[in-house]
């Protein structure tokens, strides 16, 4: 199965954390070492005793089966989920005819992967729903490699197509996505459904950061002559001569843009805007780099 | 200058710039479907697309231009008129260049000698004898209307015809000393000696011949050289004397060797019309009865002639033997037809003006409109075919 991550940016990624601005401080100082072992509801592990361990956490059956002292360890639950929305809109399945073979869909796949593999690191939760027509598809939350894996399968099998899923069909989002959670949105936003329900769940409490995510031909223009533009969602048709259309087109794409940004940012959900032809860790960068934010280990 | 076309209708072909004008407004690159989601920021101000747009100027133009020029090639271009209109001198030779080149005052004055070719006055003299009038009328069909002629002539012309040359333009006749030079002159007959040799059936008819040659003698005023022909009569077997010009030669069958070769220097013979002859030879009938069949056919032997009769010298079937004509047109039978006098002073024949003008030859455009378009063709060829090149036509 072909590797989602390209190695170079795998490597970059060490330096990523994921953050969530809700989660800091909540919960209290300390409380997002969620590697703090000890106590706690779900079994992680046993490891050899060591002088020092609580006499309470040696697992006493075990010695009777095994004549050794093990701890028995337990891992607390993070306080953090980290939920990949991904579009999966017909919209979606658009590339450059520069550089066909990598979609929009493609590239949020990428992310998605990235995305995963930062919260597996940091031992968070994180779960996967695609948003498409047909349904939603859901992966719950959970840790753990094995998570991650069933992420991935989830993620291959993966094809674009409808539109994007009426507010009716989105209720398993409110029922998984808890309060305070992470919510990453990839998506090219140009639905207004996307926007809405981003702005839902900021509303509601949730950490929402959306990964806008456009191609370079909607971001140049850079078409000459006549084609026939054809909307991948509607299937609505227009010919029209790039040259005559590119300014205008320009200038209203970049307006409706500054418009969804405005939205976003007076909904307080962070963006970082993705075209095709940028490194995939720039938006991870820019809404997780050390500098924007508080580190979350 | 003025171009017109000899088969205007071939413009009919013209139709056909509209091929490369669809070719290139067809634009298949129109027709690729291109997923484009942010479409509703594209769709919002529909342009109108009613404007006509073609795909690679350079090469529709060029194609255009190609089947314009094959259409105008179709209709078979010519250039009228192009003959120029600096004035033309003729120098009749005979003068002295530089005094012709003193007299002719425009630097601008094209300089010919009038003979056939219109050669430049710089080569030398054509020799011999010129047809002066003969070149004149047609020099002056030749040139363009508006050309001004000047013809410097020397006094004394040879060559001309018995009427003064009727141009359609006024030309400028400068006479300077000097003569043509004459044409040789044959000399005349002096002393024909007519002889008759005959089969021995055919004697009859000889005492109509000599009664010819006598009446030859008996001319109102005969000259001392011109007046006596001398007459000999004989046989077959007698050979002819080696003065003789003139032969009757009544026999059946072919000629002798001797005789064939006397007429072939220059003898002028009176066959028999039994007498065989090589076949072959164009004849010319030399004399007709008054109703148009022939007498007498002429027919060119080496330097000499053979006068071929078509029927028996008796008065039965020519009854013209017995008229008082015969000696008369006998002779003009035998005798080279007088030359017509060609020497003429210069100052009296001037050419007169008001004569037919004729219009001009003009020049056929149509090779050169065939280069013009093959060389068209190799660029279109290079530019539709170069390597740099869109997906379009």
């Amino acid at each position: 199965m072909q590797d989602l991550i390209p190695a170079q940016v795998r490597s970059r990624l060490k330096e990523l954390r994921l953050v969530s601005r809700r989660a800091t401080g909540q919960q209290g100082i300390g409380l997002h070492h969620s590697r703090s072992r000890g106590a706690g509801l779900e079994f992680s592990q046993y490891r050899a005793y060591e002088p020092g361990d609580e006499l309470r956490q040696i697992d006493w059956k075990l010695y009777a089966r095994s004549d050794r002292f093990f701890v028995r360890e337990a891992e607390r639950e993070s306080p953090l989920a980290a939920w990949i929305l991904i579009d999966a809109s017909a919209s979606m399945a658009q590339q450059d005819a520069l550089r066909p073979g990598w979609s929009r869909l493609d590239a949020a796949k990428s992310l998605a992967a990235c995305i995963a593999e930062l919260a597996l690191r940091q031992g968070d939760r994180f779960g996967l729903v695609v948003l498409s027509e047909s349904g939603l598809r859901l992966v719950p939350a959970g840790d753990g490699a094995r998570q991650r894996d069933r992420v991935l399968l989830e993620l291959h099998a993966l094809q674009a197509g409808g539109t994007f899923p009426a507010t009716s069909k989105l209720a398993p989002v409110w029922d998984r996505i808890g309060a305070s959670d992470l919510v990453v949105m990839l998506s090219d936003c140009f639905d207004a459904g996307v926007v809405e329900l981003m702005q839902q769940l900021s509303a509601a409490r949730r950490e929402v950061l959306a990964i806008p995510m456009l191609t370079v031909e909607e971001r140049d223009f850079p078409f000459k002559g006549g084609y026939r533009f054809r909307d991948p969602e509607t299937g609505e048709e227009l010919l029209g001569d790039g040259d005559a259309l590119r300014i205008e087109f320009l200038r209203r794409f970049g307006e409706a843009r500054e418009a969804l940004h405005a939205q976003l940012d007076a909904s307080g959900i962070r963006h970082a805007q993705y075209v095709l032809d940028e490194p995939l860790d720039l938006p991870l960068r820019r809404l997780f780099g050390s500098r924007d934010a508080a580190e979350y280990t | 200058m003025s171009m017109f076309l000899l088969a205007p209708a071939a413009l009919a072909a013209l139709a056909a710039l509209l091929l490369p004008l669809l070719i290139h407004l067809a634009r298949r690159s129109e027709q690729r479907p291109t997923d484009f989601a942010a479409l509703r920021w594209l769709r919002q101000k529909p342009r109108p697309r009613h404007r006509l747009r073609f795909d690679e100027w350079p090469l529709l133009l060029l194609r255009l231009l190609l089947l314009a020029l094959l259409a105008l090639w179709l209709a078979r271009p010519m250039l009228g008129g192009s003959g120029g209109a600096a004035p033309w001198v003729a120098v009749v030779p005979g003068v002295d260049i530089e005094a012709a080149r003193a007299t002719i005052n425009d630097p601008a004055a094209r300089l010919h000698w009038l003979a056939p070719g219109s050669p430049a006055l710089e080569q030398p003299a054509p020799s011999g004898p010129q047809p002066i009038a003969s070149l004149l009328r047609q020099l002056d069909a030749e040139l363009p209307p508006g050309v001004v002629l000047t013809v410097v002539v020397p006094e004394l012309l040879q060559g001309v015809d018995a009427e003064r040359p009727r141009l359609s333009r006024a030309i400028e006749w400068r006479v300077l000393p000097g003569a043509m030079p004459a044409p040789e002159v044959t000399p005349p007959v002096t002393a024909p000696r007519f002889a008759v040799r005959h089969a021995s059936d055919r004697e009859d008819a000889v005492r109509y011949l000599r009664a010819a040659a006598s009446a030859w003698q008996a001319g109102p005023n005969p000259s001392a050289e011109a007046a006596a022909p001398h007459f000999s009569a004989g046989p077959t077997s007698q050979p002819v004397d080696a003065h003789t010009r003139w032969l009757a030669w009544l026999a059946p069958g072919a000629l002798q060797p001797a005789i064939d070769a006397w007429v072939k220097d220059g003898g002028i013979i009176l066959v028999d019309a039994e007498t065989t002859l090589a076949p072959g030879q164009p004849r010319v009938v030399v004399w007709h009865d008054a109703l148009g069949s022939p007498l007498v056919e002429a027919i060119r032997h080496g330097k000499g002639r053979v006068l071929r009769l078509t029927r028996p010298l008796a008065p039965a079937t020519m009854p013209q033997l017995l008229e008082p004509e015969f000696p008369r047109q006998l002779r003009a039978l035998f005798e080279n037809p007088a030359l017509a006098p060609t020497r003429v002073s210069a100052r009296d024949y001037s050419p007169l003006a008001g004569g037919d003008s004729y219009p001009q030859a003009p020049r056929d455009l149509q090779p050169w409109l065939a280069m013009l378009i093959a060389l068209l063709l190799l660029l279109e060829r290079w530019l539709a075919t170069r390597r740099r090149r869109g997906v379009a036509p």
